[in-house]
């Protein structure tokens, strides 16, 4: 239990600074807004930052490794397409949602395949894939949409459990929360990603297979991708080429702000899930001050740049200090 | 034979024009339009925006950075000159010309300050950038459109503009550019520098090249370009609304990997990177030749940009390996 707690050695990390940055918001928003506090608007807190949690948790692994995945979108896009295409073609539901999270999990494996095994840049060949794969959404659905899936599936996707404010996708994000969470921070699997996020050439020297490491999280990423294809199609009841376009950048500045470095190697899943809260919190917050909706976009850059800032001038200012300290 | 490996081009940007010339030809036998002179003139005025745009990211990829954010200057820069011209009726296409690219230069100065001055990634600067530019574009648009009847005609004239019936006036600046800068990183001091910082950036540093300098200015000229491609977005389209040329940013980068400069930095050029942009141009409008339903154009983009990789570091480890066989040869 003790060893679970680790205080100590939290409070001067990024991540306990965004979780107190976090209290400061919800607290300035519940008192200064009517109507944050409420249980309807953090339900909804809750079930508008669904997929991008759910992305967020296998990306974090991937962003701790050192790579990136730019078309998780466009993989939450071609999967809902074809979660669409299958079931307007008559497969049954069930079907439908497999077909749409292999899709995922393959295209996240093409991902890894092409990054690890040919040895392209992650960031270039996800920039490629980012066209591709929701090209292909395009040409399977052209300008169509599917929007007639059953009543208890739609529902899943934006009701709550019962009266409470939960929404019914709220236990899934807890399970997957649960289980990344545990992966990362408490089995020998989670320990190898920070390794080679640290040290690629280390991590190989030390023995972990780093090729086939990189392509597990990237398949990971695909999969939950494909999970929150699922997820969307049902919350918005519609399955179209266009589903989720710019929601990697969300995902990404998310994370980023949760305390995970781009340079990788280090991160923490609570962080992780404060800083898609934070988003979400201050999303929110702007909407029910009837903030125009276009200044969420440059709200958005905002926060993408102040996290990826804050932490190089922090460690700036760190070491200006410490160059002082030794000085005199 | 021998023949035959003569004509092998020797260069990157040989192989290239090469390829362009057999994907024109290819083209040119489905639709014959295609040859001709109008066909040739459509391929240039639909190229320039990415052209121009190819041109001004090419440094900063040498320098192992990117700029995502041009897209989003595009579309502020085609905004807000077309929103001045609205209102000031007697401007022409001079103060176009000058609007534009000032607004351009703005945007390079914060990425260049963000990425060279804080030594931020410019990945996701540029990323944060291209979310705020273009949501400055949706505030101070307020959903207003322009449309043709609200430009100078002597800007819209000159975007129409076509020399011996082939060249447009958009293509033939595009062509200067591509040639000045082509001096420019090939001859020039600051233009060596820019492939030593893409190859080893601490090693640059090491030596002694002005690694802030370089990678500042290269982001201030690619928002100058920029803002050049927006003032010529208008002369294309006649028309802006606060979408305009969303997310194009990557067809831009598509271009420039495919003309040969590499992702990895410290290599490529920038005539490579504007045959690599015709090249992308042609080959979708051969695919429209083709038949090709138009919602695969993505995917054929995307597809395209990863054999382009593939190719570039297929090339890299041949050519790796032949230099560590001449380097066993010459100790022997």
């Amino acid at each position: 239990m003790s060893k679970f707690f680790k205080l100590r050695s939290i409070p001067r990390s990024w991540d306990t600074a965004i979780l107190g940055l976090l209290a400061m918001v919800l607290i300035l928003a519940s008192t200064t807004t009517e109507g944050f506090l409420t249980s309807l608007n953090i339900s909804y807190i809750f079930s508008n930052t669904s997929e991008i949690t759910i992305m967020a948790f296998a990306m974090t692994f991937l962003i701790i490794t050192g790579e990136i995945d730019l078309s998780i979108a466009s993989i939450l896009a071609l999967g809902s397409s074809m979660l669409g295409w299958s079931y307007a073609n008559g497969a049954p539901i069930w079907l439908a949602i497999l077909i749409c999270l292999a899709v995922g999990t393959l295209c996240g494996f093409i991902n890894g395949f092409l990054v690890t095994k040919v040895g392209l840049g992650s960031l270039a060949v996800t920039i490629g894939t980012l066209a591709l794969y929701r090209g292909i959404a395009n040409g399977i659905l052209g300008e169509n949409t599917v929007n007639e899936f059953p009543e208890a599936y739609t529902s899943f996707g934006f009701d709550t459990i019962g009266n409470s404010f939960m929404p019914k996708t709220l236990p899934l994000i807890i399970f997957f929360g649960l289980i990344f969470g545990f992966l990362l921070h408490r089995t020998p699997f989670g320990r190898r990603t920070l390794a080679i996020g640290q040290s690629p050439e280390a991590a190989r020297f030390a023995g972990i297979n780093v090729v086939r490491h990189k392509i597990i999280v990237f398949t990971f990423t695909g999969f939950m991708s494909g999970v929150a294809g699922v997820i969307y199609t049902f919350r918005f009841s519609t399955a179209q080429a266009d589903n989720g376009v710019g929601l990697e950048l969300l995902v990404i500045s998310a994370i980023l702000l949760g305390g995970v470095s781009i340079f990788g190697g280090v991160g923490t899943m609570w962080g992780v899930v404060a800083g898609v809260l934070l988003a979400g919190a201050v999303e929110s917050w702007l909407t029910l001050r009837e903030i125009n909706a276009q200044w969420r976009t440059i709200v958005t850059g905002i926060l993408l740049l102040i996290s990826v800032a804050a932490p190089v001038l922090v460690a700036k200012n760190k070491a200006r200090r410490e160059r002082k300290a030794l000085k005199s | 034979m021998n023949f035959l490996r003569r004509l092998k081009p020797s260069s990157r940007e040989g192989s290239l024009a090469l390829i362009l010339i057999v994907a024109v030809g290819g083209t040119g036998l489905i639709n014959p339009r295609f040859l001709t002179g109008d066909g040739t003139r459509d391929l240039f005025t639909s190229t320039s925006v990415v052209a121009l745009l190819a041109i001004g990211i090419a440094p900063i990829v040498i320098m192992r950075h990117i700029d995502l954010s041009i897209s989003s200057t595009v579309g502020l820069t085609a905004w807000v000159v077309a929103d001045m011209c609205a209102k000031n009726p007697d401007f022409t296409w001079v103060q176009c010309f000058v609007v534009g690219p000032i607004i351009g230069i703005a945007v390079g100065i914060v990425n260049g300050l963000l990425v060279a001055g804080l030594r931020l990634p410019s990945l996701v600067v540029t990323l944060g950038t291209l979310y705020i530019v273009r949501g400055f574009v949706y505030v101070v648009s307020n959903s207003v459109d322009y449309n043709a009847q609200e430009m100078p005609p002597s800007l819209l004239d000159l975007g129409q503009k076509v020399f011996f019936g082939l060249l447009p006036f958009t293509f033939l600046l595009v062509i200067i550019a591509m040639l000045l800068m082509g001096f420019f990183m090939k001859y020039t001091k600051s233009g060596r520098d820019a492939y030593a910082i893409g190859s080893n950036p601490p090693a640059a540093d090491l030596v002694g090249i002005k690694v802030f300098r370089r990678t500042f200015l290269a982001f201030v000229f690619s928002g100058f370009m920029a803002g050049l491609a927006g003032v010529f977005y208008l002369m294309r389209f006649a028309q802006v609304d606060s979408t305009a040329f969303y997310g194009q940013e990557l067809a831009v980068v598509a271009a420039v990997v495919i003309g040969g400069v590499t992702i990895m930095g410290g290599s490529g050029t920038v005539v490579g990177a504007v045959i690599g942009a015709l090249l992308v141009q042609t080959i979708q409008g051969g695919l429209a030749a083709l038949g090709v339903d138009a919602f695969w154009k993505a995917a054929v983009n995307g597809l395209l940009l990863i054999v382009a990789i593939y190719a570039d570091r297929v090339l890299a480890v041949r050519s790796e390996k032949s230099l560590l066989a001449q380097r066993i040869r010459e100790r022997v």
